[in-house]
């Protein structure tokens, strides 16, 4: 009675990108929601607090968004030629922005007006940012300069005229008042000091850089230019630690995730690729409809909002934990866990007697069917909708137990046109998968032993037969393609051991010929 | 000029030529200044107006009665042209910026002109009679849009402007407070045409239709009497497509308004080719979408041939200024021409500091290759560099869905070193998949080991990176005995098949007599084909009889009619067999 074994499904390594917790992490977002702006939309800024509105900056306009609104809570028009750079002060109070027309404006974010304006830039100011200290503003423009402005009096503190092309990025440091960096297209990164009134660090990009991103530690600096991406160690005073370059056009937006522990970059050629801060391997990639030009994560990655030259603002939401609660809700039916592990704790005394009661054994339908010598049914329940094309390897398992048996052959006789229609379909799917073809073809060549008398009879199987064919011809041409790539590769690996010349050309040709034979000794020889 | 401008020029002849009003005459500007005069019945240049700008003209209108033309230019003047002399009449600054938009008034007094701000001159004394801001960006439309003279507050025109999706309407009022627009229409994208029936008195409406940049028609009708705040919304919208399963938009370029109300004069495809048609509309839908089936393949293939060509020498004027995005069309043009204009004036050494930047690489990319072949290839060689780079798998698709051996082989011959290794893994990953797609990655990478074998060779580790490929074909081609075994025997069975079943149709008499073996009567009715009229109570063996019967007659003509009946018969026959045959398996 115990005896019986139930039928071994042999797992094999799935095919396929592996999915890891990124991708899991980086797919949890609803379907994105799609708005169109005015001109293309060069910045996106979080607010610090809460709610955490956005600021887009396209063309003309500066538009704050409601974390979940598709129309904008509000939004700046006063501008007389292209606007850049929205961004909000630590307290979301005061929002500062650039323009076309080189004067830098201030806003009260309830406001309309412009506060105040900063003028004294004599070309497009494409940065701006707020120093830490609340109180002074960072601006760099087209005319080479990155100039400090008091708030207060809108008057200009210093003048930096140390780059020599266009300033084209730049972030204030968050922890010190007197730190700033900016990049520029002359392709060189400085951080000044406000102190010292000139810059005290330099670092050379290579390419025209385009954005930068501070660390929320602020000793590395990560820094987008050309189709590169660089990481640099200010405090080993300006080192460069890591050069990525996964993108195949100009890297425009950098971000990091929430937890710093990700860290974003989008470019032109309309990828989004997300990258692991400890390794900065890429593990995971988006793809957009066209060229990103700015990108930013709300706080907690609640939603990613990307902005592209096609003026579409793309804004994708986290997927709620309501969704994933409802299934947890479903399957609270159950008895809970404490109820099975109930008393599995309790230590027997000395002078207890304990009864083993016996595990009760657990069989899957085609096990039951196959403990009851139903080899037929066995295999129809092996071939069940859901277990065909979800888990061929359990419907193989069944095949290879009844070949084990003896008793494939009864099993798969004597079906009507449907279902051996149906296990024709499943012999056309899984037959050129190496990990079934043995068993596989087994069965279909008993198969065709089998209904040899009634081939002919029935248009669906005729076709289905035809198909088979056409596929293993496929198959044969592509395995002797293959054999050919086998032949080329040994000749080289042979090539590159120069001791192992007399014995490899031999192997090559025992490839060629005999297929299976020669190509099982391989690897013993190449071990040797 | 020609080269960088050629683009946007055509596009105004275009405009243009929509609003000829000299039966004949067409009247074109151009980049350089010059308006060029065509006569269409002449079919040639009637006369070129020369000397009267320093910029590019943006537009022209004609006078409605008298031979003038008037003209708006880069060099924000405005010329009024006798075209009795071919001369100049007068000539007046209009703007500080370009003058991108004229409009004449129907009765010939006033002309509308426009930068950012539109100007309403008086045309006796060539002085300004109003001033209506508003724009932000530079005016593309101008049209009047009532017949009323101006001091009757009930004249009104309207404008729209580059980057905005709605369509001002403003009016002229007597008491000269007209400082915003009375109504505005919404639109889905930026106006690219526009045509309307101007209102005669207050009780007629305007009509109005509009094609937006991204191909939708709207039609637009409306009582123009004062303001109204909410911006309108159009009465109708059109849009087209095509044919396929899955349909693609096709862009509509203009529309024209006629005088029957339910239909319009739609151009629609391609600009190199477009299609007229005269359409009836049923405006009392708010959506419309009309299926037609446009060949876009030769003008589509025209205009990448003249991009390819256009492109690089683009990039050596360095007329693209938005560093990096040599690939794609920016959509901000305004800005980009505006600073364009600033660099040009003032600063020279722009053209070196852009030769520095990434640039560099397109020229290099696109201009080198002439032929078209070699083109392909290039472009290929360049995709699957930057599909391996960003790991992008449309790319990636792209190239290797390819069937051509020659471009197989001239790509991979192209591919960067540092590129094989990733092409090698990548491959790896595609090979295991369907034969029918593998089949095609087993060329490449052949084509890999034939062009880079020194290179592979020449890795130190080698069989690491080369492993798993090796092992992935070893597990694959195991069974290749077998499976070439099994195609055999299938094959064997289905020419049989094949043959039994040509057989089959030339000899046909004693074969079914054969299938049908359970029915003893019918070999009876075949013995003698009278009695078969008393079976009559049993309707299948009656038809049967009968398609015997018929075949008995005409041979040739009936044997197809009868045989599957036949054999789905015997198939049953066989199912009961085997059902039986089961049952006791089982047991």
């Amino acid at each position: 009675m115990a005896s019986f074994k139930p039928t071994k499904v042999q797992v094999y390594p799935k095919l396929g990108e592996k999915v890891t917790q990124d991708t899991l992490y980086w797919k949890n977002y609803k379907a994105p929601l799609h708005i169109k702006e005015f001109g293309a939309i060069t910045n996106i800024d979080f607010s610090p607090v809460a709610p955490h509105n956005f600021a887009v900056t396209a063309f003309t306009r500066i538009h704050i968004y409601g974390p979940f609104s598709q129309e904008p809570v509000k939004s700046f028009t006063r501008f007389k030629d292209t606007a850049y750079c929205g961004r909000f002060r630590s307290d979301g109070q005061l929002l500062v922005a650039g323009c076309e027309d080189s004067v830098v404006r201030l806003f009260d974010v309830s406001g309309k007006v412009a506060l105040r304006m900063f003028k004294g830039h004599t070309k497009a100011v494409h940065v701006a940012d707020f120093i830490s200290d609340r109180y002074q503003i960072l601006t760099g423009s087209d005319d080479y300069t990155c100039r400090l402005w008091d708030l207060p009096n809108a008057t200009e503190l210093n003048t930096y005229q140390e780059h020599t092309d266009y300033i084209r990025c730049g972030v204030a440091s968050k922890l010190n008042r007197d730190l700033f960096i900016t990049g520029s297209y002359d392709h060189t990164l400085k951080l000044f000091d406000a102190r010292v009134d000139k810059s005290v660090m330099t670092m050379d990009h290579g390419q025209p850089v385009e954005s930068l991103l501070l660390y929320p530690s602020e000793g590395l600096l990560v820094s987008a230019g050309g189709r590169n991406v660089k990481v640099w160690d200010l405090l080993k005073g300006g080192q460069p630690l890591v050069s990525l370059k996964n993108h195949h056009k100009t890297v425009t937006s950098l971000c990091l995730s929430s937890s710093g522990q990700r860290l974003l970059s989008a470019s032109l050629d309309r990828h989004v690729k997300v990258y692991n801060t400890t390794n900065y391997k890429v593990v995971h990639n988006f793809d957009y409809a066209a060229s990103i030009l700015s990108l930013a994560l709300a706080p907690d990655d609640e939603s990613i909002v990307v902005g592209m030259t096609n003026s579409i603002l793309s804004v994708k939401h986290r997927k709620s934990l309501e969704d994933s609660k409802e299934i947890s809700g479903q399957q609270r039916r159950r008895p809970l866990y404490r109820v099975f592990v109930k008393g599995k704790n309790h230590v027997p005394k000395q002078d207890d007697y304990l009864v083993s009661k016996p595990v009760k054994q657990h069989l899957a339908k085609y096990d039951k069917q196959l403990k009851k010598f139903n080899v037929t049914k066995a295999l129809d329940t092996a071939l069940e909708t859901w277990t065909r094309h979800r888990k061929p390897e359990i419907t193989v398992a069944v095949m290879k137990e009844l070949d084990r048996r003896g008793t494939l052959k009864n099993a798969l006789a004597g079906r009507d046109e449907q279902a051996l229609a149906r296990l024709l379909n499943f012999l056309i799917g899984n037959v050129v998968d190496p990990r079934f073809a043995p068993v596989l073809v087994t069965a279909a060549e008993m198969i065709l032993d089998i209904y040899r008398s009634v081939i002919g009879q029935s248009p669906v199987v005729d076709r289905q037969l035809l198909r088979l064919q056409e596929l293993l011809e496929k198959e044969i041409d592509y395995q002797q393609d293959l054999l050919e790539v086998m032949g080329m590769l040994d000749t080289m690996f042979a090539s590159s051991f120069p001791r192992m010349e007399v014995p490899c050309p031999g192997i090559s040709r025992a490839n060629g010929l005999a297929g299976g034979d020669g190509i099982t000794s391989r690897p013993q020889i190449q071990a040797t | 000029m020609l080269c960088f401008q050629e683009g946007p020029q055509r596009k105004k002849r275009k405009s243009e030529a929509v609003q000829e009003e000299k039966a004949d005459l067409l009247a074109m500007g151009t980049a350089a200044g010059s308006v060029l005069i065509y006569s269409t019945a002449k079919g040639a240049l009637h006369c070129t107006l020369d000397g009267g700008h320093s910029g590019g003209v943006n537009c022209v209108q004609w006078h409605p009665e008298d031979g003038l033309l008037y003209s708006g230019s880069d060099d924000t003047n405005i010329v009024e042209w006798d075209l009795q002399t071919g001369k100049a009449r007068s000539k007046w600054k209009a703007d500080r910026a370009a003058v991108t938009s004229l409009s004449v008034s129907p009765d010939g007094k006033l002309l509308l002109s426009a930068g950012q701000i539109i100007k309403m001159w008086d045309l006796d004394t060539k002085e300004v009679y109003r001033k209506f801001t508003g724009h932000s960006s530079a005016v593309t439309t101008l049209r009047f849009a009532t017949t009323r003279p101006p001091d009757s507050n009930g004249l009104y025109f309207l404008s729209g402007a580059a980057h905005e999706r709605l369509l001002s309407v403003w009016q002229v009022r007597q008491d000269g407070k007209d400082k915003n627009s009375v109504v505005s229409f919404t639109l889905t994208d930026e106006p690219q045409h526009i045509d309307l029936v101007q209102s005669n008195n207050k009780e007629e409406a305007v009509r109005l239709a509009v094609v937006c940049k991204d191909g939708q028609l709207h039609l637009f009708e409306h009582f123009l009497n004062g303001p109204c705040k909410k911006p309108l919304s159009p009465s109708c919208s059109v849009q087209m497509s095509d044919t396929k399963d899955s349909p693609v938009p096709i862009p509509l370029l203009a529309a024209a308004l006629t005088a029957d109300k339910l239909s319009v004069q739609l151009a629609y495809g391609n600009h190199l080719q477009p299609v007229m048609e005269r359409v009836e509309i049923n405006t009392a839908e708010r959506h419309i979408c009309l299926t037609r089936d446009v060949q876009t393949s030769l003008s589509l293939t025209m205009e990448t041939s003249i991009s390819k060509v256009k492109t690089p020498i683009v990039n050596n004027k360095s007329k693209v200024l938005v560093p990096g995005l040599p690939g794609h069309q920016a959509p901000v043009k305004g800005t980009s021409e505006k600073r364009k204009k600033d660099t040009d004036t003032k600063e020279i050494s722009i053209v070196e500091r852009l030769g520095e930047i990434d640039l560099s690489k397109v020229p290099s990319e696109k201009g080198a290759p002439k032929g078209t072949a070699s083109l392909q290839t290039d472009n290929f060689a360049v995709l699957l560099v930057q599909g391996l780079e960003s790991n992008d798998a449309s790319i990636l698709n792209k190239v290797f869905q390819t069937r051509k051996e020659m471009v197989i082989k001239k790509t991979v011959a192209r591919l960067p070193l540092p590129a094989v290794l990733p092409l090698v893994e990548e491959l790896t990953k595609r090979l295991q998949g369907h034969p029918f797609t593998a089949v095609l990655m087993v060329r490449w990478l052949k084509a890999v080991l034939m062009h880079h074998t020194s290179y592979l060779a020449s890795l130190p580790d080698l069989v690491t990176q080369l492993g798993v490929l090796y092992h992935m074909i070893e597990s694959r081609v195991k069974m290749f005995h077998k499976l070439t075994k099994l195609h055999g025997k299938l094959y064997l069975l289905m020419t049989q098949v094949a043959t039994s079943d040509s057989s089959n149709t030339v000899t046909e008499v004693d074969h079914t007599a054969k299938l049908v073996y359970e029915e003893e009567s019918s070999d009876e009715d075949e013995a003698s084909g009278d009695e078969a009229l008393r079976d009559d109570e049993d309707s299948d063996n009656w038809e049967e009889d009968e398609v015997l019967e018929e075949k008995m007659e005409e041979e040739q003509v009936d044997k197809e009619e009868g045989d599957p009946d036949i054999r789905r018969d015997s198939k049953e026959n066989g199912e009961e067999d085997m059902e039986h045959g089961n049952e006791s398996e089982e047991e």
